[in-house]
């Protein structure tokens, strides 16, 4: 009888400590008190309009998208063209770098078959440039390769000096025109 | 015994006159000499044969394509009649109608004679130091169309004659036209008639090349995807196509020997020249390298190949003795040497060397090694090609500022414009089979 009273009287002291741990507390607090907002809203709540069916199916939309996509990756593939310098039919680093975007490109699509034209600048003679252009278009063909493209999807022209892009006779117009073209058939 | 003096005397009379012209000797040009002189002709006004007149007009039309004619020969100097004293010295068409001694006097070496009658023409050229008649031919029929051949005849003849080699105005040049954004192979006689349409494919077709007999041209058809080996055949006026085997490279075919087709082909990553067999299939590969290996060129008896390799790590022409199969070196000098064109007799190696002012024409003498630039620009001066004669030189200019045909010589003589018609014209490619 006696334990359970000195029990009580300690839960009792227990919790005057409580309280007044807390009293002391809220006694050091610097906030001030909330301050009381009142909200009045006198619109009424609507409920929004059901979705509305779409017209076209979600499918069709997908392969939209899809086709816009491919669009654009076969633009990049054949915008972006490589190039050389004189006599030359090493790839730059930056050719490499670009090679690799359209090797993505192939992979990603694997029905887009391209054929790489390999092209000179004017001051080589004919025959020796339809070779260069060959070796130009192969160097990419071959990268590619490398890079997981199958070999059955690309084919290789070479077109020398015929197809300038740029028709000048300066080194620019040269520099221009010493490039492999990527054509999505 | 009286008729033994008379004979001796009279053979010591010919043998004194037979030793005299010898001493003269007759008039001939070396062209295969280091240079060559100038020879002076005169074109004496036609005659009517066995008293009928000389029609004027076909007389005056053939007058001006033999002069015509003439005129593409370097060594050729015509000097008008004017120029004589007492103006024409002849009376007939034959070498006693003529009096000599004016043009003696007025340095001419040569005089030409034609008689007319109706459509029958007779022409002559005599020299005039010993009277001896260098040619001597007659046409019957020759009507508006065909009195342009007569004069290519007998100026074939002439030129044979003087020259000892045969073909000049009858052995026609493959080249290469211009049309718009295509290019077509065209051929033209050197004189610059008898333009005719040879591809109408579209494209680019390129490269030309005869085969030994003239009856066929080889090339290259760049479409848009690959290249095509394509031939002509002059009999059945047919072009015939092909790829099967070919891969997608065709570059510079040539008929080799026994007229088979060497061509370059990329088969394996590097383009290397390949000879094909009877059915258009790579036979084997000549002169292999991992590097590449185009223009092959050919002499007439085809026992030597000239092309254009890599393999020095720039482009050089090269030389391959087709039984040994062994190679050798030519170019050692430039960065950028190609085309090769040996004469039919393989003596000379024409080929393209890239000089800082552009492309030149340089000729290589295989039998002394000696080099030396036989055309002088301005612009590019591209693919040369030997005559039937492997005299007359033909190129491709961009002198004018367009590139247009020219004919020169080995000694480099002054070039003359091949007219072609519109459009630019490239790669000349000269029929060689008269000179079998």
């Amino acid at each position: 009888m006696k334990s359970r009273w000195s029990l009580a009287i300690m839960v009792i002291f227990a919790l005057a400590l409580v309280v007044s741990a807390g009293c002391a507390k809220k006694k050091t607090t610097s906030t001030p008190p909330d301050p009381q907002v009142e909200i009045k809203d006198d619109t009424k709540w609507t409920p929004p309009p059901p979705p509305v069916e779409p017209k076209v199916d979600e499918a069709a939309l997908a392969a939209e998208a899809e086709v816009r996509a491919k669009s654009e990756a076969v633009e990049e593939l054949t915008s972006v063209t490589i190039h050389f310098g004189f006599d030359s039919y090493e790839l730059s680093e930056e050719s490499r770098a670009i090679l690799a975007l359209k090797a993505n490109i192939m992979r990603k699509y694997d029905d887009v078959r391209v054929v790489i034209e390999g092209h000179c600048d004017e001051r080589g003679t004919e025959e020796y440039n339809l070779a260069l252009g060959e070796r130009r278009a192969r160097a990419a063909y071959e990268h590619l390769v490398i890079l997981g493209v199958n070999p059955e999807r690309m084919s290789i022209v070479s077109f020398g000096e015929e197809r300038p892009i740029n028709p000048a006779h300066t080194e620019i117009a040269w520099e221009e025109n010493r490039r492999s073209e990527f054509v999505v058939q | 015994m009286k008729r033994n003096i008379i004979i001796s005397v009279f053979s010591l009379l010919a043998l004194c006159v037979a030793s005299v012209a010898m001493a003269a000797g007759p008039l001939t040009v070396d062209i295969h000499g280091p240079g060559q002189r100038m020879v002076n002709i005169t074109l004496l006004p036609p005659k009517g044969l066995d008293d009928s007149q000389v029609p004027s007009a076909p007389a005056k039309a053939f007058e001006e394509l033999v002069a015509n004619n003439l005129s593409y020969i370097p060594f050729l100097k015509i000097v008008p009649i004017s120029t004589l004293l007492g103006g024409d010295p002849s009376t007939g068409v034959k070498g006693v109608d003529i009096d000599y001694k004016p043009m003696r006097l007025a340095r001419i070496d040569l005089a030409m004679t034609t008689g007319w009658n109706g459509s029958y023409i007779e022409a002559r050229v005599f020299e005039t130091f010993s009277g001896r008649r260098v040619v001597g031919k007659s046409y019957n029929d020759v009507g508006a169309m065909t009195l342009a051949q007569a004069a290519d005849r007998f100026c074939s003849a002439f030129l044979e004659e003087l020259t000892g080699k045969k073909g000049f105005f009858d052995s026609p040049i493959a080249f290469v036209r211009q049309e718009n954004k295509t290019k077509e192979i065209f051929t033209v006689l050197p004189q610059g008639r008898e333009l005719r349409r040879i591809t109408k494919l579209g494209g680019f077709n390129l490269s030309p090349a005869w085969s030994t007999d003239g009856t066929k041209i080889a090339f290259t058809h760049i479409g848009r995807t690959r290249h095509e080996l394509g031939i002509y055949d002059s009999t059945t006026k047919k072009i015939t196509m092909m790829t099967k085997g070919l891969g997608q490279t065709v570059i510079s075919p040539v008929f080799g020997p026994s007229d088979r087709l060497i061509v370059a082909l990329n088969r394996n990553g590097s383009t290397n020249i390949h000879e094909l067999d009877g059915s258009f299939k790579p036979k084997k590969m000549l002169a292999r390298s991992p590097y590449i290996d185009v223009s092959p060129s050919f002499d007439r008896t085809g026992s030597k190949m000239a092309f254009t390799s890599g393999r020095a790590g720039n482009p050089h022409i090269y030389m391959m003795d087709m039984k040994s199969g062994k190679v050798r070196r030519v170019t050692t000098t430039g960065k950028y040497n190609t085309h090769p064109c040996l004469s039919p007799n393989g003596r000379y190696l024409a080929y393209t060397h890239r000089t800082s002012n552009g492309h030149r024409i340089y000729l290589h003498d295989l039998t002394t090694g000696r080099e030396k630039q036989i055309t002088f620009g301005p612009g590019n001066d591209e693919y040369p090609a030997f005559g039937p004669d492997g005299y007359f030189v033909a190129f491709s200019s961009s002198r004018s500022g367009e590139y247009k045909l020219y004919l020169s010589t080995r000694h480099g003589d002054t070039p003359r414009k091949i007219s072609t018609g519109k459009g630019q014209a490239f790669a000349p490619a000269w029929d060689t089979a008269l000179q079998r």
